[in-house]
């Protein structure tokens, strides 16, 4: 079993499996979680993972700038370890950014089309 | 034999015209992607300027679950089935983005507070079309057409969903997709055996918001596509390239035996013109083009995002909007290929043009509209699509969507906003919603194609 403790809704904690998405798990435990279109692909139920580690190589919906910021698409994402996350929509104070002020760099895009990024050798 | 015949609709447009004035209209109002934690819901308000309970929401109907994402939706019949008595413009099937759910609202038996009368689960059609994001939906006769943007795993090209009157799922629509990369909006105009539909992206790309940088890797549309209607397969593509970025509505004029039509490029901000030369090809042309305005805080000038357009029942006026800028336009179109501008109104936006419009606060810019048959009054609302407005517009999470009206000149041109009208969606009972596309029960005029 992995701990889920839930940072942004008084450290609540929920005892999860981790053999399916944390979406389904946490909410048949009780807790009220958005979601939308259930495989992957929306970005409604982002959460940012504070601590711990998540399988989620399914989702569709993240940038690799979202993915390094520590969002994770619950509705996919198992958990791998203990998991601290914050929910809802106030962990999403950087999934959304204008495009135009702040554009992504090659590196960050969606996996299927970021370029790896070269890094220089001191 | 106008006026004769009682099946739905009306016996041409210019019946349409006369028929009498809208008393109440739906919009979809959405929690998903706000932070609230309800379902998505129908609308009704009162546009009956002589009722107590006028420019308020006097129904909501709740969806069965949460995080739909109500978007456009489409009447059973309209007047493409207006000889067929047996038939009535009663249902209005309201498709969820995210959910893939397509709700069937029975309007008529009580048509200030609508009920649910059949939901076709995402996960049916899904298995049975391999289908999903679902958005424009066209009556067909007495059948029913809609499209999809994705297939089940939210892919590009989707396709087309066809029901039956029953409201049954009988399985895709079109005989192939040809090389059609994108799918998104359509319309048919059945006397040229002709349909048109236009590109935005596969669900997996649009769903989560925008980046310009998915423009340039071609992860969004620049093509509009003919179709012969009847063989259900595309015939011919029209590269519309870095005028026709993201191409997104699609209209034909009324008058059932033009050619004639129009699609708003959303990101390029033009009005492209189509229509069916001599010869028989199609062609297009750029006949509006919206300047991008330079922001103090954008690095770049702001595009307009003329995210929706629309024709007036009697095919004199073009209305666009440009949803970033603040602004929506009147053109007079009486020769298509020299359209003249005839009326503007600010509500909102990015440029500060228009912050408070009748005393409330306008989180977003003008979106989506609906004008009545006769063409004078146009309901306008602010929000475009739940992630979209998260980036653009995120103080909208807590003022939430406005309705407004604005009183169109049919005779001379020119737009006005309408002093005594204004719907707040932030006042909602649960909290800030958001409104998007409205129907009227008697029709309207997106809804209506003529044999």
């Amino acid at each position: 079993m992995k701990k889920i403790t839930i940072a942004n809704r008084n450290n609540s904690t929920y005892e999860v499996k981790g053999n399916r998405p944390l979406l389904s798990e946490l909410r048949e435990l009780g807790l009220d979680l958005p979601y939308g279109c259930q495989y992957g692909g929306c970005i409604t139920c982002a959460a940012k993972l504070i601590k711990g580690k998540v399988d989620q190589k399914s989702q569709l919906a993240l940038n690799n700038r979202q993915i390094n910021d520590g969002y994770v698409i619950l509705c996919v994402a198992r958990a791998k370890t203990n998991c601290t996350f914050d929910i809802g929509v106030e962990s999403h104070d950087k999934l959304y950014r204008n495009p135009f002020i702040d554009p992504l760099a090659p590196h960050e895009l969606k996996s299927d089309i970021a370029t790896i990024r070269k890094i220089k050798d001191d | 034999m106008e006026g004769l015949c009682c099946g739905p609709g009306y016996a041409s447009p210019s019946e349409a015209i006369r028929a009498p004035s809208e008393k109440l209209l739906y919009t979809i109002a959405i929690y998903t992607g706000t932070g609230i934690q309800k379902p998505d819901y129908l609308a009704t308000v009162d546009v009956d300027s002589n009722s107590e309970t006028y420019s308020k929401v006097i129904h909501r109907l709740e969806m069965p679950g949460i995080g739909d994402e109500l978007h456009h939706m489409g009447w059973n019949a309209c007047s493409s089935c207006h000889e067929d008595n047996s038939m009535s413009r009663k249902y209005l099937l309201v498709p969820g983005v995210r959910s893939n759910n397509i709700y069937v609202v029975d309007t008529a038996t009580n048509p200030k507070a609508p009920n649910l009368y059949k939901v076709i689960q995402g996960s049916e059609i899904k298995s049975k079309t391999n289908l999903s994001g679902p958005h424009t939906v066209h009556c067909l006769g007495s059948e029913i057409i809609i499209s999809f943007l994705g297939d089940a795993r939210g892919e590009a090209p989707g396709g087309y969903l066809h029901l039956n009157k029953d409201f049954e799922i009988i399985g895709r629509w079109e005989n192939s997709m040809g090389d059609i990369p994108f799918s998104y909006d359509f319309w048919y105009q059945p006397r040229h055996n002709v349909m048109i539909s236009s590109e935005w992206a596969a669900p997996n790309t649009f769903m989560p918001g925008f980046d310009l940088e998915e423009v340039g890797h071609l992860k969004y549309g620049r093509r509009l596509h003919i179709w012969d209607f009847k063989k259900k397969k595309p015939i011919q593509t029209m590269y519309l390239g870095e005028d026709g970025l993201i191409p997104l509505e699609v209209k034909f004029l009324h008058n059932p035996n033009s050619s004639h039509g129009f699609c708003g490029a959303a990101l390029s901000a033009n009005v492209i013109h189509f229509w069916k030369s001599e010869n028989g090809n199609w062609e297009w042309e750029k006949i509006i083009d919206i300047d991008n305005e330079p922001h103090s805080d954008w690095p770049i000038p702001i595009p307009g995002v003329m995210s929706a357009l629309l024709v007036s029942m009697n095919d004199k006026y073009l209305y666009i909007n440009n949803w970033l800028h603040g602004d929506m336009r009147q053109y007079n179109i009486t020769d298509p290929h020299n359209p003249v501008l005839t009326g503007q109104v600010w509500m909102g936006g990015l440029l500060g043009k228009a912050p408070i419009v009748n005393g409330v606060k306008v989180a977003g810019g003008p979106q989506m509209y609906q004008l009545s048959l006769d063409g004078k009054r146009m309901y306008v609302t602010t929000s475009l699509f739940s992630t979209w407005d998260n980036q653009f517009y995120p103080e909208i999470r807590t003022k939430g969507g406005v309705m407004l009206m604005i009183d169109c000149d049919v005779e001379n041109g020119g737009m006005k906003i309408n002093k005594d009208f204004v719907v707040n969606f932030g006042d909602e009972p649960n909290g800030p919603s958001r409104c998007h596309e409205s129907r009227y029960p008697g029709g309207d005029c997106t809804s209506d194609i003529w044999l």
